[in-house]
């Protein structure tokens, strides 16, 4: 049972917070046990026929209803209804005897198999096994409607939504709450184009009841039940009082026109240039004096300042054409990263020898990494083969768990350290990236990452390594500001978010920094975390 | 009906996802030309099927045979060129 003041966690889509009373979907009825057909084959062919065009018919209505911006997916989504060799496994399972709603929910579901696993198409899939349940529940004769009311103020709350639910929307729906779906889910792509405020992957939200008051508040990720305007977070506006940021900001880049669009920002220099995709787009192994070419354009071309350069990081599900990579089971925890010098060490020293070359043609100063580092000695060996390589800093990155605690040996191994913070949280709450429904596990506001963090900045102090972030939780302004008070050296920022977090970092003093810091230490949620913080925060930057 | 063949890559930074895959199925409709599309090496699939092309699972980069069956040579490269269109994104 929820109390008013309670607090649910989830991904906001959206500024803007709205109150107003919970309505929630209620579950469809569910379609029918799968069964066989009384050897009509014929009858259920067409009986197939007819409700797949039934649905191609709704969806052709939802497109004129969605109106433009979403007019797109309901055509895409007709097309795959229409699929000839999708309609052909229907008429095979109709063929070995089951009824025409079990038979297309079946092909439906062969290919949904071929396309899991997937990152490009996962939050794709439950569209396309939607239309599967919407033929079948048309060839039993159930109604899939929401029933959404059409007068009044509501927040809705369901599962998900799929383009043919949120194509119903009235103008009551002022707000949305997804108990699964991630920040790239349908629902969160419809509601951001509406201007809808949302919280997605917000777990907790299956105990909603109808009529409850709630405040959707995105800008703080979470639901607050019975919450008022006072409970509203706000988006701080930094102003800078300082020439320079606390600590440097420079940019992530992974190509040319990124290093060139990125001197057009305030960066100092590149916290981290990722090489795969002069190698993932490429056929065969590219020869030293293609990679010293590429690699010296880049380096002339990113923003004054040092330039951290991490070497190849693919794996199986990444896969580099020119290197053998078997399928894995788990690529996440597979051959990846530094990991491939097993196989490819003479790859990985072209690739540094390459940098070298480029780092004398181009005069700049390198820093060079290696990623998926999991033990010391593997520092140790990487570190080697970068110094006989060349004269640049050497470094790795600290992503996996268990290199956070050898750290202590590292002092003289290493220059510095750099932190991907997306991978680490992936590791250290044992939450795959890529599904959707994880999404809360990945907040960098997560206590346990935070705690992490601190330990990193502190270890590397204290064995005198330099240390920077540059995964994504770098690119949020006030995250960048909790770091800098953690100690860390510098961070690196998505381009778009390089002004925004310097402008963060310049507003304020270190020790500024250190209190945001020191307030979020005793946070028991990711939630609590980011609203002590903001609060912190909103002193100082006003 | 002579078959021409021929190689195009992905060049969509997201792979080959939904859109390229629906604009192709639509191409191969309207033109009424019998595709087939596939790795490299591997088997192909008619392209007329939106969820068989996007159960290849290409990816930047890769590379993908393609077979026309069209009247004469001409059609059947500017068949192909109009797919490699389709994929770059």
């Amino acid at each position: 049972m929820l109390a008013t003041g309670d607090v649910l966690t989830g991904l906001g889509v959206g500024l803007e917070a709205v109150s107003a009373e919970v309505f929630r979907v209620k579950p469809p009825q569910p379609l029918p046990i799968p069964a066989n057909h009384a050897g009509d084959e014929e009858a259920q062919g067409a009986k197939l026929r007819e409700a797949v065009d039934a649905v191609g018919q709704s969806l052709q209505e939802l497109a004129v209803k969605a109106g433009e911006t979403s007019a797109e997916i309901f055509e895409a989504l007709e097309m795959i209804l229409q699929d000839e060799s999708l309609f052909e496994a229907a008429l095979g399972e109709i063929a070995d005897g089951f009824e025409a709603g079990t038979a297309f929910v079946n092909a439906i579901e062969t290919f949904a198999e071929m396309l899991s696993g997937d990152p490009t198409f996962e939050e794709r899939l439950a569209d396309i096994r939607d239309l599967g349940r919407r033929v079948a529940a048309h060839v039993h004769g159930i109604a899939l409607g929401l029933d959404l009311p059409e007068e009044g103020r509501y927040v809705i709350v369901g599962e998900d939504f799929a383009p043919a639910d949120t194509a119903q929307f009235t103008k009551a729906v002022v707000g949305v709450i997804t108990i699964h779906g991630g920040p790239t889910s349908h629902t969160a792509i419809i509601c951001r184009s509406k201007s809808i405020p949302a919280v997605v992957s917000c777990t907790a939200a299956k105990d909603l009841l109808d009529g409850t008051e709630v405040l959707v508040d995105p800008v703080g990720d979470r639901v607050v039940v019975g919450g008022t305007d006072s409970d509203i977070t706000k988006a701080i506006t930094f102003v800078a009082k300082n020439p320079e940021p606390i600590i440097p900001v420079r940019a992530n880049i992974g190509s040319l026109e990124d290093a060139v669009a990125a001197a057009t920002t305030a960066a100092e220099g590149v916290g981290l240039f990722r090489t795969e995709l002069l190698y993932l787009s490429s056929t065969t192994r590219p020869s030293k004096e293609k990679q010293v070419e590429s690699y010296t354009e880049i380096l002339k071309a990113a923003p004054e300042g040092p330039i951290v350069v991490r070497t190849i990081d693919a794996g199986s599900d990444k896969p580099v054409p020119f290197l053998q990579m078997p399928h894995e089971e788990n690529p996440a925890l597979g051959v990846r990263g530094y990991r491939l010098v097993q196989d490819h060490e003479d790859f990985i020293v072209d690739q540094l020898e390459s940098l070298e070359a480029a780092r004398v043609a181009s005069g700049r100063e390198v820093w060079v990494m290696a990623p998926m580092v999991a033990v010391a000695t593997e520092a140790e060996a990487f570190a080697k083969l970068a110094r006989e390589a060349g004269q640049y800093k050497v470094g790795i990155m600290v992503e996996t768990p268990s290199i956070v605690y050898d750290l202590r040996h590292l002092g003289g191994v290493v220059d510095f350290i750099s932190v991907g913070t997306n991978d680490l949280s992936q590791y250290l709450f044992a939450s795959d990236r890529m599904n959707p429904n994880l999404g809360a596990m990945l907040n960098p506001w997560q206590p346990a990452l935070i705690q992490a963090l601190a330990q990193i900045a502190a270890e590397s102090k204290k064995n005198g390594i330099y240390s920077g972030v540059c995964g994504e939780a770098g690119s949020d302004p006030a995250f960048a500001a909790v770091l800098a008070g953690m100690g860390f050296d510098s961070v690196s920022a998505s381009r778009s978010q390089v002004g925004a977090v310097r402008t963060a970092l310049s507003s304020m003093s270190q020790a500024d920094a250190e209190a945001v810091y020191q307030a979020v230490i005793g946070a028991r949620s990711a939630d609590e975390a980011k609203s002590i913080a903001l609060a912190k925060l909103a002193q100082f930057a006003s | 009906m002579p078959t021409i063949t021929g190689t195009v890559t992905i060049e969509d930074p997201i792979g080959f996802h939904a859109r390229p895959a629906g604009q192709i199925v639509k191409f191969v409709k309207e033109s009424g030309l019998e595709i087939r599309i596939g790795k490299v090496g591997e088997n192909l699939v008619k392209a007329n099927s939106p969820l068989s092309l996007m159960a290849l699972k290409g990816k930047t980069g890769e590379q993908l045979s393609v077979e026309v069956d069209a009247d004469d040579e001409a059609a059947g490269q500017s068949a192909i060129a109009q797919i490699q269109d389709f994929l770059k994104g």
